[in-house]
Protein backbone atom coordinates (compact mmCIF):
# COMPACT_ATOMS: atom_id res chain seq x y z
CA UNK A 1 0.00 0.00 0.00
CA UNK A 2 1.28 3.47 -0.87
CA UNK A 3 1.90 5.61 2.19
CA UNK A 4 -0.52 8.36 3.14
CA UNK A 5 -3.21 7.47 0.63
CA UNK A 6 -6.38 7.13 2.64
CA UNK A 7 -9.82 5.74 1.97
CA UNK A 8 -13.03 7.27 3.38
CA UNK A 9 -13.13 5.10 6.50
CA UNK A 10 -9.50 5.80 7.40
CA UNK A 11 -10.05 9.55 6.96
CA UNK A 12 -12.98 9.59 9.38
CA UNK A 13 -11.11 7.49 11.94
CA UNK A 14 -8.07 9.76 11.74
CA UNK A 15 -10.17 12.91 12.01
CA UNK A 16 -11.60 11.57 15.30
CA UNK A 17 -8.37 10.05 16.62
CA UNK A 18 -6.55 11.33 19.69
CA UNK A 19 -3.20 10.23 18.26
CA UNK A 20 -0.93 12.65 16.47
CA UNK A 21 -0.67 10.62 13.30
CA UNK A 22 -1.57 11.01 9.64
CA UNK A 23 -1.63 7.33 8.77
CA UNK A 24 -3.28 4.12 9.92
CA UNK A 25 -2.67 0.50 8.94
CA UNK A 26 -4.82 -2.62 9.20
CA UNK A 27 -4.55 -4.04 12.71
CA UNK A 28 -4.03 -0.66 14.39
CA UNK A 29 -6.35 0.32 17.21
CA UNK A 30 -7.56 3.90 16.97
CA UNK A 31 -8.95 5.71 20.00
CA UNK A 32 -11.64 8.10 18.79
CA UNK A 33 -14.11 10.68 19.99
CA UNK A 34 -17.72 10.17 18.95
CA UNK A 35 -20.15 12.84 17.76
CA UNK A 36 -23.31 11.32 19.19
CA UNK A 37 -24.36 8.39 21.39
CA UNK A 38 -27.62 6.46 21.13
CA UNK A 39 -28.94 4.23 23.93
CA UNK A 40 -31.86 1.87 23.38
CA UNK A 41 -34.67 0.43 25.53
CA UNK A 42 -32.94 -2.94 25.47
CA UNK A 43 -30.22 -1.52 27.74
CA UNK A 44 -32.83 -1.79 30.49
CA UNK A 45 -32.38 -5.57 30.41
CA UNK A 46 -28.63 -5.29 31.08
CA UNK A 47 -27.73 -5.67 34.78
CA UNK A 48 -24.42 -3.83 34.10
CA UNK A 49 -26.36 -0.64 33.41
CA UNK A 50 -29.11 -1.08 35.97
CA UNK A 51 -26.71 -1.90 38.83
CA UNK A 52 -24.05 0.67 37.96
CA UNK A 53 -25.53 3.54 35.94
CA UNK A 54 -23.28 6.36 34.72
CA UNK A 55 -22.94 9.24 37.16
CA UNK A 56 -23.15 11.72 34.30
CA UNK A 57 -22.96 11.91 30.52
CA UNK A 58 -19.87 13.45 28.90
CA UNK A 59 -22.27 15.76 27.03
CA UNK A 60 -26.03 15.24 27.56
CA UNK A 61 -26.79 17.18 24.36
CA UNK A 62 -25.02 14.44 22.38
CA UNK A 63 -26.85 11.57 24.04
CA UNK A 64 -30.16 10.25 22.68
CA UNK A 65 -32.33 7.53 24.20
CA UNK A 66 -34.70 5.70 21.87
CA UNK A 67 -37.20 2.95 22.78
CA UNK A 68 -37.36 0.77 19.68
CA UNK A 69 -36.66 -2.92 20.24
CA UNK A 70 -39.56 -3.94 22.46
CA UNK A 71 -41.92 -1.02 21.93
CA UNK A 72 -44.30 -0.78 23.66
CA UNK A 73 -43.16 -3.07 26.51
CA UNK A 74 -44.58 -6.55 25.80
CA UNK A 75 -43.77 -8.02 29.22
CA UNK A 76 -43.10 -7.04 32.83
CA UNK A 77 -39.31 -7.36 32.51
CA UNK A 78 -39.21 -4.79 29.71
CA UNK A 79 -41.70 -2.56 31.51
CA UNK A 80 -39.40 -2.50 34.56
CA UNK A 81 -36.28 -2.00 32.42
CA UNK A 82 -37.74 0.94 30.52
CA UNK A 83 -39.07 2.54 33.70
CA UNK A 84 -35.48 2.55 34.99
CA UNK A 85 -34.14 4.06 31.77
CA UNK A 86 -36.73 6.83 32.00
CA UNK A 87 -35.27 7.62 35.42
CA UNK A 88 -31.77 7.57 33.95
CA UNK A 89 -32.80 9.91 31.09
CA UNK A 90 -34.04 12.38 33.67
CA UNK A 91 -30.96 12.01 35.86
CA UNK A 92 -28.53 12.51 32.95
CA UNK A 93 -30.49 15.46 31.59
CA UNK A 94 -31.19 13.92 28.20
CA UNK A 95 -33.37 16.04 25.95
CA UNK A 96 -33.35 13.71 22.97
CA UNK A 97 -35.48 11.09 24.69
CA UNK A 98 -37.87 9.19 22.41
CA UNK A 99 -40.49 7.20 24.28
CA UNK A 100 -43.33 5.19 22.72
CA UNK A 101 -45.24 7.28 20.18
CA UNK A 102 -42.28 9.49 19.26
CA UNK A 103 -39.78 6.65 18.86
CA UNK A 104 -38.91 4.70 15.75
CA UNK A 105 -36.15 2.24 14.95
CA UNK A 106 -32.99 4.12 15.89
CA UNK A 107 -31.22 4.00 12.52
CA UNK A 108 -34.21 5.28 10.57
CA UNK A 109 -35.14 7.83 13.25
CA UNK A 110 -31.56 9.14 13.39
CA UNK A 111 -31.68 9.86 9.65
CA UNK A 112 -35.00 11.70 9.95
CA UNK A 113 -33.66 13.80 12.83
CA UNK A 114 -30.67 14.90 10.77
CA UNK A 115 -28.16 13.19 13.07
CA UNK A 116 -26.54 11.16 10.28
CA UNK A 117 -24.00 13.57 8.82
CA UNK A 118 -21.07 13.02 6.47
CA UNK A 119 -17.72 12.57 8.21
CA UNK A 120 -19.23 11.84 11.64
CA UNK A 121 -19.11 8.88 14.04
CA UNK A 122 -22.14 7.69 16.02
CA UNK A 123 -21.97 5.16 18.88
CA UNK A 124 -25.03 2.92 19.12
CA UNK A 125 -25.34 -0.58 20.56
CA UNK A 126 -27.54 -2.01 17.83
CA UNK A 127 -25.64 -4.29 15.45
CA UNK A 128 -27.26 -2.64 12.43
CA UNK A 129 -25.78 0.76 13.32
CA UNK A 130 -23.63 0.28 10.22
CA UNK A 131 -26.78 1.58 8.45
CA UNK A 132 -25.39 5.09 8.96
CA UNK A 133 -22.70 4.32 6.35
CA UNK A 134 -25.20 5.32 3.65
CA UNK A 135 -24.69 8.89 4.92
CA UNK A 136 -20.93 8.94 4.28
CA UNK A 137 -20.21 8.43 7.96
CA UNK A 138 -19.23 5.67 10.38
CA UNK A 139 -21.15 3.64 12.89
CA UNK A 140 -21.09 0.01 13.96
CA UNK A 141 -22.64 -2.11 16.69
CA UNK A 142 -21.21 -1.84 20.19
CA UNK A 143 -21.99 -3.77 23.35
CA UNK A 144 -24.05 -2.26 26.14
CA UNK A 145 -21.17 -2.40 28.69
CA UNK A 146 -18.92 -0.37 26.39
CA UNK A 147 -21.75 2.04 25.66
CA UNK A 148 -21.45 3.06 29.31
CA UNK A 149 -17.84 3.97 28.60
CA UNK A 150 -18.89 6.11 25.64
CA UNK A 151 -21.62 7.83 27.66
CA UNK A 152 -19.13 8.64 30.42
CA UNK A 153 -16.13 9.60 28.30
CA UNK A 154 -17.34 10.39 24.76
CA UNK A 155 -14.67 8.05 23.47
CA UNK A 156 -14.26 4.52 22.14
CA UNK A 157 -11.85 2.46 20.00
CA UNK A 158 -11.94 0.77 16.65
CA UNK A 159 -9.61 -1.72 15.00
CA UNK A 160 -8.57 -0.63 11.52
CA UNK A 161 -9.49 -3.29 8.96
CA UNK A 162 -8.57 -4.04 5.37
CA UNK A 163 -11.05 -2.40 3.02
CA UNK A 164 -12.67 -3.90 -0.06
CA UNK A 165 -14.26 -1.87 -2.83
CA UNK A 166 -17.67 -2.78 -4.24
CA UNK A 167 -18.63 -1.02 -7.45
CA UNK A 168 -22.37 -0.73 -8.15
CA UNK A 169 -23.17 0.03 -11.77
CA UNK A 170 -26.35 0.24 -13.82
CA UNK A 171 -29.82 0.74 -12.38
CA UNK A 172 -32.27 -1.70 -10.85
CA UNK A 173 -35.04 -2.93 -13.11
CA UNK A 174 -38.56 -3.37 -11.68
CA UNK A 175 -39.44 -5.35 -9.60
CA UNK A 176 -35.89 -5.63 -8.23
CA UNK A 177 -35.29 -3.70 -5.01
CA UNK A 178 -32.09 -2.81 -3.18
CA UNK A 179 -32.61 -5.77 -0.83
CA UNK A 180 -32.18 -7.97 -3.91
CA UNK A 181 -28.95 -6.15 -4.76
CA UNK A 182 -27.65 -6.84 -1.27
CA UNK A 183 -28.71 -10.51 -1.37
CA UNK A 184 -26.95 -10.92 -4.70
CA UNK A 185 -23.67 -9.54 -3.39
CA UNK A 186 -24.00 -11.44 -0.08
CA UNK A 187 -24.41 -14.62 -2.10
CA UNK A 188 -21.32 -14.00 -4.18
CA UNK A 189 -18.93 -12.25 -1.79
CA UNK A 190 -19.68 -14.07 1.46
CA UNK A 191 -18.47 -13.02 4.90
CA UNK A 192 -15.81 -10.36 5.40
CA UNK A 193 -15.09 -10.47 9.14
CA UNK A 194 -12.84 -7.63 10.37
CA UNK A 195 -12.88 -5.97 6.93
CA UNK A 196 -14.58 -2.80 5.66
CA UNK A 197 -16.58 -2.05 2.53
CA UNK A 198 -16.45 1.15 0.50
CA UNK A 199 -19.05 1.46 -2.25
CA UNK A 200 -18.39 3.24 -5.51
CA UNK A 201 -19.77 3.25 -9.05
CA UNK A 202 -22.09 5.24 -11.27
CA UNK A 203 -25.11 3.19 -10.16
CA UNK A 204 -25.10 4.82 -6.71
CA UNK A 205 -26.20 8.16 -8.16
CA UNK A 206 -29.50 6.57 -9.12
CA UNK A 207 -30.13 5.08 -5.68
CA UNK A 208 -32.33 6.91 -3.17
CA UNK A 209 -31.18 7.29 0.45
CA UNK A 210 -33.64 4.55 1.43
CA UNK A 211 -32.14 2.19 -1.15
CA UNK A 212 -28.58 2.92 -0.02
CA UNK A 213 -29.63 2.48 3.62
CA UNK A 214 -31.01 -1.00 2.91
CA UNK A 215 -27.62 -2.03 1.53
CA UNK A 216 -25.55 -0.38 4.28
CA UNK A 217 -27.79 -1.79 7.03
CA UNK A 218 -27.56 -5.31 5.65
CA UNK A 219 -23.76 -5.15 5.46
CA UNK A 220 -23.85 -6.13 9.16
CA UNK A 221 -24.75 -9.59 7.84
CA UNK A 222 -21.41 -9.80 6.03
CA UNK A 223 -19.68 -9.50 9.42
CA UNK A 224 -17.82 -6.32 8.39
CA UNK A 225 -16.60 -3.53 10.66
CA UNK A 226 -17.77 -0.56 8.59
CA UNK A 227 -19.49 0.04 5.26
CA UNK A 228 -19.67 3.47 3.67
CA UNK A 229 -21.18 5.18 0.62
CA UNK A 230 -19.71 8.28 -1.06
CA UNK A 231 -21.07 11.80 -0.64
CA UNK A 232 -23.04 13.02 -3.67
CA UNK A 233 -25.94 15.16 -4.85
CA UNK A 234 -28.60 12.73 -3.60
CA UNK A 235 -27.20 12.81 -0.05
CA UNK A 236 -26.65 16.56 -0.21
CA UNK A 237 -30.26 17.15 -1.16
CA UNK A 238 -31.52 14.76 1.56
CA UNK A 239 -29.62 16.74 4.19
CA UNK A 240 -30.74 20.14 2.95
CA UNK A 241 -33.26 21.70 5.36
CA UNK A 242 -33.05 18.62 7.57
CA UNK A 243 -29.64 18.86 9.16
CA UNK A 244 -26.97 21.28 10.24
CA UNK A 245 -24.62 22.29 7.46
CA UNK A 246 -21.09 22.37 8.89
CA UNK A 247 -20.26 18.74 8.23
CA UNK A 248 -17.24 17.57 6.27
CA UNK A 249 -17.85 14.88 3.64
CA UNK A 250 -15.02 12.46 2.91
CA UNK A 251 -13.79 11.14 -0.41
CA UNK A 252 -11.16 8.45 -0.95
CA UNK A 253 -7.77 9.74 -2.08
CA UNK A 254 -7.17 9.19 -5.78
CA UNK A 255 -5.27 5.95 -6.44
CA UNK A 256 -6.11 4.56 -2.99
CA UNK A 257 -5.63 0.81 -3.01
CA UNK A 258 -8.30 -1.56 -1.77
CA UNK A 259 -7.56 -5.11 -0.67
CA UNK A 260 -10.03 -6.53 -3.22
CA UNK A 261 -12.42 -5.23 -5.86
CA UNK A 262 -15.91 -6.43 -6.73
CA UNK A 263 -18.27 -5.12 -9.37
CA UNK A 264 -22.01 -5.65 -9.87
CA UNK A 265 -24.36 -4.44 -12.58
CA UNK A 266 -27.65 -3.83 -10.78
CA UNK A 267 -29.50 -4.09 -14.10
CA UNK A 268 -28.85 -7.85 -14.16
CA UNK A 269 -30.03 -8.64 -10.62
CA UNK A 270 -33.45 -10.36 -10.36
CA UNK A 271 -35.58 -10.70 -7.20
CA UNK A 272 -33.47 -12.75 -4.76
CA UNK A 273 -34.11 -14.77 -1.61
CA UNK A 274 -31.90 -15.92 1.27
CA UNK A 275 -32.56 -19.48 2.39
CA UNK A 276 -33.08 -20.23 6.10
CA UNK A 277 -30.44 -19.91 8.85
CA UNK A 278 -27.81 -17.65 7.23
CA UNK A 279 -27.51 -14.90 4.64
CA UNK A 280 -24.04 -14.91 3.12
CA UNK A 281 -23.40 -17.51 0.41
CA UNK A 282 -26.95 -18.71 0.93
CA UNK A 283 -29.02 -16.77 -1.63
CA UNK A 284 -30.60 -17.51 -5.02
CA UNK A 285 -33.08 -15.96 -7.47
CA UNK A 286 -36.70 -16.30 -6.26
CA UNK A 287 -37.54 -17.86 -9.63
CA UNK A 288 -35.26 -20.82 -8.84
CA UNK A 289 -36.66 -21.53 -5.39
CA UNK A 290 -39.55 -23.89 -6.11
CA UNK A 291 -42.77 -24.05 -4.10
CA UNK A 292 -42.30 -22.97 -0.46
CA UNK A 293 -45.61 -22.36 1.39
CA UNK A 294 -45.38 -19.65 4.05
CA UNK A 295 -47.26 -19.28 7.34
CA UNK A 296 -46.19 -15.71 8.04
CA UNK A 297 -45.03 -12.79 5.88
CA UNK A 298 -43.23 -9.84 7.51
CA UNK A 299 -42.31 -6.42 6.13
CA UNK A 300 -40.34 -4.18 8.46
CA UNK A 301 -37.10 -3.56 10.40
CA UNK A 302 -34.40 -0.90 10.23
CA UNK A 303 -33.55 -2.16 6.76
CA UNK A 304 -36.98 -2.52 5.19
CA UNK A 305 -39.61 -0.73 7.27
CA UNK A 306 -39.13 2.35 5.08
CA UNK A 307 -41.66 4.36 3.08
CA UNK A 308 -40.48 2.74 -0.14
CA UNK A 309 -41.16 -0.69 1.35
CA UNK A 310 -44.70 0.25 2.34
CA UNK A 311 -45.24 1.77 -1.08
CA UNK A 312 -43.99 -1.37 -2.76
CA UNK A 313 -46.23 -3.57 -0.59
CA UNK A 314 -49.28 -1.38 -1.15
CA UNK A 315 -48.75 -1.36 -4.92
CA UNK A 316 -48.83 -5.16 -5.00
CA UNK A 317 -51.59 -5.61 -2.40
CA UNK A 318 -53.98 -2.96 -3.75
CA UNK A 319 -57.23 -4.64 -4.80
CA UNK A 320 -55.93 -8.10 -3.83
CA UNK A 321 -56.20 -10.26 -0.71
CA UNK A 322 -53.68 -11.93 1.55
CA UNK A 323 -53.98 -15.70 0.97
CA UNK A 324 -56.21 -17.43 3.55
CA UNK A 325 -53.41 -19.81 4.58
CA UNK A 326 -50.92 -17.11 5.54
CA UNK A 327 -50.75 -13.79 7.42
CA UNK A 328 -49.04 -10.49 6.69
CA UNK A 329 -47.51 -8.22 9.34
CA UNK A 330 -46.19 -4.80 8.30
CA UNK A 331 -44.14 -2.73 10.74
CA UNK A 332 -43.21 0.83 9.69
CA UNK A 333 -39.80 1.85 11.06
CA UNK A 334 -40.77 5.30 12.39
CA UNK A 335 -43.84 7.41 13.20
CA UNK A 336 -42.95 9.71 10.25
CA UNK A 337 -42.95 6.74 7.87
CA UNK A 338 -46.24 5.51 9.38
CA UNK A 339 -47.83 8.96 9.03
CA UNK A 340 -46.64 9.41 5.44
CA UNK A 341 -47.82 5.92 4.48
CA UNK A 342 -51.22 6.71 5.97
CA UNK A 343 -51.40 10.02 4.07
CA UNK A 344 -50.43 8.32 0.81
CA UNK A 345 -53.06 5.61 1.29
CA UNK A 346 -50.62 2.70 1.71
CA UNK A 347 -51.80 1.78 5.21
CA UNK A 348 -55.42 1.53 4.01
CA UNK A 349 -54.46 -0.62 1.06
CA UNK A 350 -52.49 -3.02 3.24
CA UNK A 351 -55.36 -3.28 5.73
CA UNK A 352 -57.96 -3.73 2.98
CA UNK A 353 -55.90 -6.64 1.66
CA UNK A 354 -56.01 -8.29 5.07
CA UNK A 355 -52.56 -7.30 6.30
CA UNK A 356 -51.86 -6.11 9.84
CA UNK A 357 -49.99 -2.84 10.35
CA UNK A 358 -48.20 -2.56 13.71
CA UNK A 359 -46.67 0.39 15.54
CA UNK A 360 -43.03 1.28 14.78
CA UNK A 361 -40.66 -1.16 16.53
CA UNK A 362 -37.97 -3.74 15.77
CA UNK A 363 -40.80 -6.15 16.63
CA UNK A 364 -40.71 -9.64 15.18
CA UNK A 365 -37.35 -9.13 13.43
CA UNK A 366 -35.55 -10.12 16.61
CA UNK A 367 -38.23 -12.42 17.95
CA UNK A 368 -39.20 -9.93 20.63
CA UNK A 369 -42.91 -9.54 19.96
CA UNK A 370 -45.40 -8.67 17.19
CA UNK A 371 -45.38 -12.01 15.40
CA UNK A 372 -43.41 -14.89 16.93
CA UNK A 373 -43.09 -18.09 14.89
CA UNK A 374 -44.26 -21.48 16.19
CA UNK A 375 -42.56 -24.87 15.78
CA UNK A 376 -42.66 -26.06 12.19
CA UNK A 377 -43.72 -22.71 10.73
CA UNK A 378 -42.13 -21.03 7.72
CA UNK A 379 -41.82 -17.27 7.26
CA UNK A 380 -40.79 -14.98 4.45
CA UNK A 381 -39.50 -11.67 5.74
CA UNK A 382 -37.91 -8.45 4.50
CA UNK A 383 -36.32 -7.87 7.92
CA UNK A 384 -32.60 -8.21 8.64
CA UNK A 385 -31.81 -11.74 9.82
CA UNK A 386 -32.87 -15.32 9.12
CA UNK A 387 -30.84 -17.07 11.82
CA UNK A 388 -32.27 -20.25 13.30
CA UNK A 389 -34.58 -19.37 16.18
CA UNK A 390 -34.36 -15.65 15.38
CA UNK A 391 -38.10 -14.96 15.14
CA UNK A 392 -39.29 -17.44 17.75
CA UNK A 393 -39.16 -21.23 17.54
CA UNK A 394 -35.85 -22.90 16.75
CA UNK A 395 -37.96 -25.29 14.65
CA UNK A 396 -39.15 -22.46 12.36
CA UNK A 397 -37.69 -21.61 8.95
CA UNK A 398 -37.03 -18.02 7.84
CA UNK A 399 -36.62 -17.00 4.20
CA UNK A 400 -35.50 -13.42 3.56
CA UNK A 401 -36.28 -11.23 0.54
CA UNK A 402 -37.38 -7.77 -0.60
CA UNK A 403 -40.64 -6.21 0.59
CA UNK A 404 -42.08 -6.69 -2.93
CA UNK A 405 -41.33 -10.42 -2.78
CA UNK A 406 -42.86 -10.65 0.71
CA UNK A 407 -46.03 -8.87 -0.45
CA UNK A 408 -46.29 -11.12 -3.51
CA UNK A 409 -45.79 -14.16 -1.27
CA UNK A 410 -48.56 -12.96 1.07
CA UNK A 411 -51.01 -13.01 -1.83
CA UNK A 412 -49.92 -16.37 -3.20
CA UNK A 413 -49.37 -18.16 0.12
CA UNK A 414 -45.94 -19.32 -1.00
CA UNK A 415 -42.64 -17.59 -1.76
CA UNK A 416 -43.49 -15.76 -4.98
CA UNK A 417 -41.67 -13.62 -7.51
CA UNK A 418 -43.22 -10.10 -7.57
CA UNK A 419 -42.77 -10.06 -11.36
CA UNK A 420 -46.15 -11.82 -11.55
CA UNK A 421 -47.82 -8.68 -10.17
CA UNK A 422 -45.51 -5.96 -11.42
CA UNK A 423 -44.24 -7.38 -14.68
CA UNK A 424 -40.67 -6.53 -15.50
CA UNK A 425 -37.68 -7.82 -17.38
CA UNK A 426 -37.22 -10.94 -15.28
CA UNK A 427 -40.73 -12.38 -15.78
CA UNK B 1 -7.15 -13.71 34.39
CA UNK B 2 -4.20 -15.94 33.66
CA UNK B 3 -2.24 -15.31 30.50
CA UNK B 4 -1.81 -19.06 29.96
CA UNK B 5 -5.15 -20.83 29.74
CA UNK B 6 -5.47 -24.62 29.65
CA UNK B 7 -8.70 -26.51 29.12
CA UNK B 8 -10.65 -29.19 27.28
CA UNK B 9 -11.80 -28.23 23.79
CA UNK B 10 -15.38 -28.06 22.55
CA UNK B 11 -15.42 -27.83 18.77
CA UNK B 12 -18.06 -25.91 16.80
CA UNK B 13 -18.35 -25.24 13.06
CA UNK B 14 -18.51 -22.09 10.94
CA UNK B 15 -20.87 -19.12 11.37
CA UNK B 16 -21.96 -19.75 14.98
CA UNK B 17 -24.06 -16.62 15.49
CA UNK B 18 -25.10 -14.62 18.56
CA UNK B 19 -28.70 -15.77 18.34
CA UNK B 20 -27.50 -19.35 18.86
CA UNK B 21 -25.36 -18.32 21.85
CA UNK B 22 -27.98 -16.03 23.36
CA UNK B 23 -31.49 -16.97 22.14
CA UNK B 24 -34.15 -14.26 22.51
CA UNK B 25 -35.66 -16.13 25.46
CA UNK B 26 -32.60 -15.06 27.50
CA UNK B 27 -33.50 -11.38 27.35
CA UNK B 28 -36.23 -11.63 29.92
CA UNK B 29 -34.83 -14.40 32.15
CA UNK B 30 -33.04 -13.70 35.45
CA UNK B 31 -29.31 -13.27 34.77
CA UNK B 32 -28.37 -16.60 36.36
CA UNK B 33 -30.80 -18.54 34.12
CA UNK B 34 -29.61 -17.13 30.80
CA UNK B 35 -26.53 -19.34 30.18
CA UNK B 36 -28.69 -22.49 30.28
CA UNK B 37 -30.00 -21.62 26.81
CA UNK B 38 -26.58 -21.19 25.17
CA UNK B 39 -26.55 -23.08 21.82
CA UNK B 40 -30.19 -24.01 22.48
CA UNK B 41 -31.07 -24.35 18.79
CA UNK B 42 -27.90 -25.99 17.47
CA UNK B 43 -26.64 -28.06 20.43
CA UNK B 44 -29.33 -28.44 23.08
CA UNK B 45 -28.07 -29.68 26.45
CA UNK B 46 -24.54 -28.41 25.85
CA UNK B 47 -24.35 -26.03 28.86
CA UNK B 48 -24.92 -28.98 31.23
CA UNK B 49 -21.89 -30.92 29.97
CA UNK B 50 -19.39 -28.04 29.90
CA UNK B 51 -16.87 -27.97 32.76
CA UNK B 52 -15.58 -24.69 34.18
CA UNK B 53 -12.39 -23.73 32.33
CA UNK B 54 -13.20 -25.49 29.03
CA UNK B 55 -12.20 -23.74 25.82
CA UNK B 56 -14.51 -23.16 22.85
CA UNK B 57 -12.94 -23.81 19.43
CA UNK B 58 -14.83 -22.71 16.31
CA UNK B 59 -14.55 -22.21 12.59
CA UNK B 60 -14.99 -19.12 10.47
CA UNK B 61 -16.92 -15.99 11.38
CA UNK B 62 -17.68 -16.89 14.98
CA UNK B 63 -20.09 -14.45 16.61
CA UNK B 64 -21.85 -12.91 13.61
CA UNK B 65 -24.99 -11.11 14.69
CA UNK B 66 -26.30 -8.74 17.27
CA UNK B 67 -24.87 -6.82 20.21
CA UNK B 68 -26.70 -9.09 22.67
CA UNK B 69 -24.37 -10.30 25.47
CA UNK B 70 -23.48 -13.62 23.84
CA UNK B 71 -20.01 -13.65 25.40
CA UNK B 72 -21.57 -13.32 28.86
CA UNK B 73 -23.50 -16.54 28.25
CA UNK B 74 -20.27 -18.34 27.30
CA UNK B 75 -18.64 -17.10 30.51
CA UNK B 76 -21.75 -18.19 32.36
CA UNK B 77 -21.50 -21.80 31.17
CA UNK B 78 -17.83 -21.87 32.22
CA UNK B 79 -15.94 -21.20 28.98
CA UNK B 80 -12.51 -19.64 29.72
CA UNK B 81 -11.48 -18.66 26.18
CA UNK B 82 -12.65 -18.72 22.56
CA UNK B 83 -10.35 -19.66 19.68
CA UNK B 84 -11.83 -19.41 16.18
CA UNK B 85 -10.61 -19.33 12.59
CA UNK B 86 -12.10 -15.83 12.43
CA UNK B 87 -14.15 -13.69 14.82
CA UNK B 88 -16.88 -11.15 14.18
CA UNK B 89 -15.74 -7.71 15.36
CA UNK B 90 -18.76 -7.04 17.55
CA UNK B 91 -18.40 -10.40 19.27
CA UNK B 92 -14.72 -9.63 19.93
CA UNK B 93 -15.65 -6.29 21.51
CA UNK B 94 -18.30 -7.89 23.70
CA UNK B 95 -15.94 -10.71 24.74
CA UNK B 96 -13.11 -8.37 25.68
CA UNK B 97 -15.47 -6.01 27.49
CA UNK B 98 -16.75 -8.77 29.78
CA UNK B 99 -13.27 -10.22 30.32
CA UNK B 100 -13.46 -13.27 28.01
CA UNK B 101 -10.28 -13.83 25.94
CA UNK B 102 -11.11 -14.43 22.26
CA UNK B 103 -8.46 -14.92 19.60
CA UNK B 104 -8.42 -16.08 16.00
CA UNK B 105 -6.04 -17.87 13.69
CA UNK B 106 -6.55 -19.91 10.56
CA UNK B 107 -5.01 -23.24 11.64
CA UNK B 108 -7.05 -23.83 14.77
CA UNK B 109 -9.75 -26.14 13.40
CA UNK B 110 -7.30 -28.52 11.77
CA UNK B 111 -5.31 -28.82 15.00
CA UNK B 112 -8.02 -29.73 17.50
CA UNK B 113 -10.51 -32.55 18.01
CA UNK B 114 -13.24 -32.28 20.59
CA UNK B 115 -12.04 -33.30 24.04
CA UNK B 116 -8.37 -32.51 23.40
CA UNK B 117 -6.55 -30.75 26.18
CA UNK B 118 -5.33 -27.46 24.71
CA UNK B 119 -3.45 -24.43 25.92
CA UNK B 120 -3.10 -20.83 24.76
CA UNK B 121 -0.46 -18.46 25.94
CA UNK B 122 -1.94 -15.01 25.38
CA UNK B 123 1.25 -13.20 26.31
CA UNK B 124 3.48 -15.13 23.91
CA UNK B 125 0.87 -15.77 21.22
CA UNK B 126 1.41 -19.50 21.32
CA UNK B 127 -1.10 -22.33 20.97
CA UNK B 128 -0.39 -25.92 22.06
CA UNK B 129 -2.48 -29.06 21.75
CA UNK B 130 -1.33 -31.01 24.81
CA UNK B 131 -3.14 -34.15 23.61
CA UNK B 132 -1.45 -34.31 20.20
CA UNK B 133 1.72 -32.30 20.79
CA UNK B 134 0.91 -29.84 17.98
CA UNK B 135 1.73 -26.19 18.44
CA UNK B 136 1.57 -22.95 16.48
CA UNK B 137 2.30 -19.27 17.00
CA UNK B 138 -0.51 -16.75 16.45
CA UNK B 139 -1.01 -13.01 16.63
CA UNK B 140 -2.35 -12.43 20.12
CA UNK B 141 -4.59 -9.61 21.25
CA UNK B 142 -3.15 -6.10 21.37
CA UNK B 143 -1.99 -5.03 24.84
CA UNK B 144 -4.76 -2.43 24.91
CA UNK B 145 -7.39 -5.20 24.82
CA UNK B 146 -5.45 -7.53 27.13
CA UNK B 147 -5.57 -4.80 29.76
CA UNK B 148 -9.38 -4.70 29.57
CA UNK B 149 -9.60 -8.49 29.89
CA UNK B 150 -7.18 -8.55 32.82
CA UNK B 151 -9.18 -5.88 34.60
CA UNK B 152 -12.22 -8.16 34.37
CA UNK B 153 -14.00 -6.12 31.73
CA UNK B 154 -14.88 -2.54 30.94
CA UNK B 155 -17.40 -2.16 33.78
CA UNK B 156 -14.67 -2.86 36.34
CA UNK B 157 -12.45 -0.22 34.73
CA UNK B 158 -15.26 2.35 34.74
CA UNK B 159 -16.08 1.58 38.37
CA UNK B 160 -12.46 2.02 39.43
CA UNK B 161 -12.28 5.29 37.52
CA UNK B 162 -15.28 6.59 39.44
CA UNK B 163 -17.57 6.95 36.43
CA UNK B 164 -20.39 4.74 37.69
CA UNK B 165 -22.87 5.00 40.54
CA UNK B 166 -22.79 2.22 43.10
CA UNK B 167 -26.51 2.63 43.65
CA UNK B 168 -28.72 0.73 41.22
CA UNK B 169 -31.42 2.49 39.19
Amino acid sequence: MVANLLNMIEKILLAHSDADTKAVSPGDIVNVSVDRVIMLDIAGLHPELINNPPKEAFDPSKLAIIFDHFAPAPNIEMAIGTSKIRKLAHKLGVNDFYDYGRAGISHALAAEKGWLLPGRIIANTDSHSIAAGAYNMLSRGLGTPELLQVICTGRTWFIVGETVNIELNGSMQSPTESKDVFLKLAGEIGDLPNENIEFSGEGIGQMTMDQRSVVSTMCAELSVEFAIFPYDKVLKSYLKNRAETHFRPVRPDKHTDYSRYYSFNMRDIPPMVALPDSVSRNTKPVSELGNIPVDQCVIGSCANGRIEDLESAARILKGRKVHRDTRLIVTPATPEIYRNAERLGYIGEIIDAGGMVTNPTCGSCMGGHMGILADGETAITSTTRNFRGRMGSREAKIYMASSATVAASAIKGYVADPSEFLGGVFS
Amino acid sequence: MKRVITGRAWVFGDNINTDLMYPHICYTLPESERPKYTMWANRPGWPEIVSRGDILVAGKNFGLGSSRPAASNLLGVGISAVIAESLNGLFLRNAVNVGLPAVSFQAIRSMVAEGDLIEIDLAEGNFRNLSTGGNVAFRSLPEFLMDVIEAGGIIEILKRSGYLDTEAL
